[in-house]
């Protein structure tokens, strides 16, 4: 029978989670002054357009888009740096805002449909 | 002029006209039932013409146009074999389906024998046409006269994704010149 071990990087994981657990609660109040709250945008594709066109952003930023045609579509940036991917009727794809994220996107199936995103 | 018979040469564009009028293969007096087979079969129809690019094609432009039109005709057969399954109702064959199927397999014949550039603007040429005479029928001869409201709107849905697949071939042809 082989003995049940724990390994010596959960151990040191319990004890910094122990740590933060009991620091956190102090720092919170500075941080959320620090950085402004982020915020969960849509973005809806249906009939072949991206809406809104133009989506106003802030570092930290989570952008949804929501397909709602009934063939798959992407969001994907014109230098290829980031892509939701393939998605299907009523599939959603996430990203999240960078400080030099590309801002103009279209979808690589059809590529006559573009936005762009505003970084602020 | 020599470009516009060319594409009708290509496309079967005449193969519409001449069975448009007051005959009884009128496209516009097809029932819904009729209807929803022909637009099955133009879907299959792009789908082949989309395996043939694949195979022949070495353009990569080329090969997502084609993967596009797989995917999309793809699911929308789906959405209409789904709306026919909830409607227990099946597509009936019919001869404009039949023609449109006779002609595709003209076509085939003729692109399997072409190669590198030739084939790229044929296939772009063709899927311009295509979509052009497919569009066409289904805004003027198919949507005015689909009885049933869901299939009426499914084949509304069908003609916004057709007509930026026009587009797209259009910019497709320029991009070939
Ligand atoms: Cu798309």
């Amino acid at each position: 029978m082989r003995r049940i071990t724990i390994p010596r990087r959960e151990v040191v994981g319990w004890a910094v989670a122990a740590f933060a657990a009991a620091v956190i609660p102090f720092t919170i109040p500075v941080v959320a002054k620090m950085t402004p709250p982020s915020t969960n945008h849509i973005v809806e594709i249906q009939n072949f357009v991206f809406s809104p066109a133009t989506l106003k952003v802030k570092v930290g930023d989570r952008i949804t888009w929501i397909n709602k045609d009934i063939v798959p579509h992407t969001a994907t940036a014109h230098d290829k740096s980031w892509d939701t991917g393939n998605l299907k009727p009523n599939d959603r794809g996430t990203v999240t805002v960078t400080k030099d994220m590309f801002a103009g996107y279209f979808c690589r199936f059809h590529p006559s449909m573009k936005a762009k995103i505003d970084v602020q | 002029m020599m470009k516009i018979r060319n594409l009708i040469a290509i496309t079967g564009i005449a193969l519409m006209a001449s069975i448009t009028g007051a005959q009884a293969n009128d496209p516009a007096k097809l029932n819904d039932l009729q209807i929803a087979h022909v637009a099955y079969t133009a879907d299959n129809i792009d789908i082949r013409y989309a395996h043939l690019a694949l195979a022949i094609s070495t353009n990569p432009k080329i090969h997502e146009f084609a993967r596009t039109m797989i995917r999309d005709h793809t699911a929308v057969n789906e959405q209409a074999l789904a709306l026919l399954k909830k409607l227990k109702a099946n597509p009936q064959d019919n001869i404009l389906s039949k023609q449109l199927t006779a002609n595709s397999h003209k076509l085939v014949d003729k692109m399997s024998k072409l190669r590198g550039k030739a084939f790229d603007r044929f296939y772009a040429k063709n899927e311009l046409g295509y979509h052009k005479a497919v569009n066409n029928l289904v805004a003027n001869a198919f949507i005015p006269n689909i009885e049933n409201a869901e299939v009426k709107s499914l084949f509304k849905a069908g003609l916004k994704i057709f007509k930026v697949h026009e587009h797209h071939a259009a910019m497709m042809v320029k991009g070939l010149k």
